[in-house]
């Protein structure tokens, strides 16, 4: 066991540091801690510019394997890496789904072609993803997928719905679900396939949230088409693929996202200490027990990533996701009861619906135990594959 | 002893739930905010009803009920999300003037809000905001210990935007003067603070019953796994857990409007708050991420319930007030002493 860095490490740091210290300036500057969950529509172009300015440094893909044109990094570079690029206020990536999910996935389950063709352009910035999965009818029961793909001549004919999709409305490619044999019904029948966006047989709708922003999108497929080798793995196995994609969103970028929160963490204490909560004893506790939560959050992740190239996914993958989106969400709370009555008024003009970032972080936290697996769909798999317990009954 | 509402309270109530069912269900809310965000149509029938006069004693033309009879209403108020101030004339204004009756001009102001030709605003020094103050015809505002009644044309109002998208707020600039002082009597302000808590309360309590009934509409309809969610024990149970805390902090709302006593308003307001946060929380969790939505009407009650948890004192400071009555040294104990209420 060793928690600490070497002084190889100490120098990759130096290196991080000291490119975020250049390079996040003159016209990148006032990108300084925009963009990410609930501030995704801030800045949308100057972060897109942004993210090709860190593909051209190689800084897209640290941690993905030299062979996939990535820089290979060790656990310890990737921990340093967030922490630099936290601490600089590093922009919300805006290509995080390509970098994260279509990326690893087309690394292991995709073909060298694949790989040639689609890889490239997520490490440079310029394509970045939407993830396909959830449908009107497919939320916490993913496998009812209706979206349907036929094959005809040499073309992927799509139709049908996804809901849900983050990002839909500025991305260049889509990984898609869809049911590509007739007469399936749950996890068989699926395919994974690689859908293009920017064709006529595809319409994105935003859907409004509560904060009145936008960032995820209902998508209609009518006759969508992609070639038919944009298919990774093969026809009927898009569920483990699936699966796949979703094993990656407990992985590395989990310490990135650790370092946003500690940010709105230290936040959070900096305003309770200027106006006096923090003298107050329940304030001080939950301030101490978000604190802890963090840590817990952090070594749990350090924990897990240790163990990567295990195929088998451990019991601390599993609960990484209810116990972050909880902490997280309660975090939220606790902003808006240590602002106190400040937090209910808006900054802008009348007539409009600006929010701060902590009553961005409120709002958007709300959703945090609902994306990626509810609390009680993880919850089930907790008990259901780290505990063998029975299945729920269904119908 | 008798803890309970009389038939003629309980009818009263049905009749206002079912007026506000018909006039302002959460389309027109709905249609509230994204239009005018305030329905002239809908308080000229509020008043035809009697409504903005129920508290206002029979001698200026009111209903003369109590806030026992005024907290249903409120209630239904807060049950709506009604975006006009009935409940500031109803649970704040009247009561408060009622007592200064015997002057003419309370006594005119009084009869205008019965007749509802008269809007009140009321803003405590605590608060930095007053509530629909643009509109209000006179507003009854706290400086240095003392009441004043204002006429809108002594203040002057820079609006601000609340986080509830139906509630106006402003910063009210204003100097007393001797022609505005209504009273100088120290508990008066505390009064005030008081009436403000409980109709908060109240309303919180409106507001957490509707995103609960929103919710559970919602899981008895919405089928995932081949079966309504509701059918879920985890979904279920969310909701059986908010409602609990609903009834625990039903009964404390009621008990404070009956002693208008400030440990029991303090303690319906720490009640309230909480089940209105687990029920948005859990409400908003039912619905997945449909509930995120601008586009289910949740959100509006729910940020109804975040915007009125801050003003007339919040929890942090009702808790406070109350740790200070229970741990002070004359606080009574024991058998005779936890439930008295003196």
């Amino acid at each position: 066991m060793k928690l600490s860095f070497s002084a190889e490490d100490e120098a990759f740091r130096a290196e991080i540091s000291g490119w975020m210290a250049d390079h996040l300036t003159g016209p990148f500057a006032r990108l300084k801690n925009r963009g990410g969950p609930g501030d995704e529509h801030a800045f949308f172009e100057e972060r897109r510019a942004w993210e090709r300015h860190m593909g051209k440094a190689g800084w897209i893909g640290v941690g993905w394997p030299t062979s996939a044109g990535g820089r290979g990094a060790p656990l310890s570079h990737q921990v340093i890496f967030y922490e630099e690029y936290a601490r600089a206020g590093g922009p919300g990536r805006v290509g995080h789904i390509g970098e994260g999910l279509a990326g690893p996935t087309i690394v292991a389950f995709g073909s060298e072609d694949q790989k040639r063709r689609f890889l490239p352009g997520i490490l440079s910035g310029d394509d970045l993803w939407c993830q396909g999965y959830s449908e009107p009818n497919a939320g916490s029961d993913l496998a009812n997928v209706r979206t349907r793909a036929r094959l005809v001549g040499d073309r992927w004919v799509i139709d049908g719905q996804k809901v849900w999709t983050s990002l839909a409305h500025v991305s260049d490619w889509c990984f898609v679900i869809a049911r590509t044999e007739d007469g399936s019904s749950g996890h068989r029948g699926l395919s994974y396939l690689l859908v293009p966006m920017n064709q006529k047989g595809i319409t994105v709708r935003p859907i409004q949230q509560m904060t009145g922003t936008s960032e995820f999108n209902e998508v209609f497929f009518d006759g969508a088409e992609t070639a038919a080798e944009n298919i990774v793995g093969k026809p009927g196995e898009g569920w483990k693929v699936a699966m796949g994609t979703l094993a990656f969103e407990r992985g590395a970028s989990t310490l990135g996202q650790q370092m946003a929160f500690r940010n709105q963490l230290d936040e959070i204490i900096a305003i309770a200490k200027a106006n006096g909560r923090a003298k107050d004893p329940v304030m001080r506790q939950r301030l101490a027990e978000a604190w802890i939560g963090l840590q817990i959050m952090r070594a749990n992740a350090l924990r897990m990533l240790s163990q990567a190239g295990n195929p088998e996914l451990p019991r601390e993958a599993y609960v990484s996701k209810l116990y972050w989106a909880t902490w997280h969400r309660d975090l939220g709370k606790l902003a808006m009861d240590v602002l106190g009555p400040e937090a209910d008024v808006f900054p802008g003009e009348p007539g409009t619906y600006e929010l701060t970032a902590l009553q961005q972080l409120f709002l958007f936290t709300r959703s945090d135990t609902i994306y990626a697996g509810t609390n009680e769909i993880q919850r089930n798999i907790i008990a259901e594959r780290a505990l063998g317990m029975p299945r729920e009954a269904r119908a | 002893m008798k803890f309970a509402f009389t038939e003629d309270q309980l009818l009263f109530r049905d009749t206002v739930r079912d007026f506000l069912a018909a006039e302002c269900g959460p389309a027109q809310v709905r249609e509230c905010a994204a239009g005018e965000g305030r329905s002239p149509a809908r308080w000229a029938k509020l008043v035809e009803m009697g409504l903005t006069g129920l508290t206002v004693p029979e001698a200026q033309g009111g209903l003369g009920l109590s806030l026992v009879d005024g907290v249903l209403i409120v209630e239904e108020a807060g049950r709506a999300a009604l975006p006009e101030p009935l409940v500031d004339q109803i649970a704040i204004a009247a009561p408060l003037l009622a007592a200064f009756a015997d002057r003419t001009d309370v006594a005119e102001i009084l009869a205008g809000i019965a007749a509802g030709t008269v809007k009140l605003a009321a803003g405590h020094p605590l608060d930095p905001f007053v509530a629909d103050a643009g509109d209000a015809d006179y507003l009854l505002l706290g400086r240095e210990d003392a009441l004043h009644l204002v006429p809108r044309g002594r203040v002057t109002v820079t609006a601000e935007v609340s986080v509830d998208p139906l509630r106006r707020i402003a910063a009210v600039d204003w100097t007393p003067g001797n022609d505005t002082l209504l009273s100088a009597d120290p508990a008066i302000l505390d009064r005030m603070l008081d009436l403000g808590g409980l109709a908060a309360a109240a309303q919180g309590l409106g507001l957490a019953q509707t995103m609960v009934d929103l919710a559970a509409d919602y899981a008895r309809t919405r089928q995932q796994f081949g079966k309504a969610i509701g059918s879920f024990q985890a979904v279920k149970h969310h909701l059986a857990t908010v409602q609990v805390a609903i009834e625990f902090a039903r009964a404390p709302v009621y008990k404070a409007a009956f002693t208008l006593a400030p440990r029991d308003i303090s303690h319906a307001r720490v009640a309230v708050i909480d089940a209105a946060a687990a029920a948005a929380r859990t409400a908003i969790q039912v619905f997945g991420a449909m509930g995120y939505t601008y586009e289910v009407d949740l959100h509006f009650f729910m940020k109804r319930a975040w915007a009125l948890a801050g003003v007339w004192g919040d929890r942090h400071y009702h808790l406070a007030r109350l740790s200070r009555m229970v741990l002070s040294d004359d606080a009574a104990l024991g058998a005779d002493g936890t439930f008295a209420d003196k």
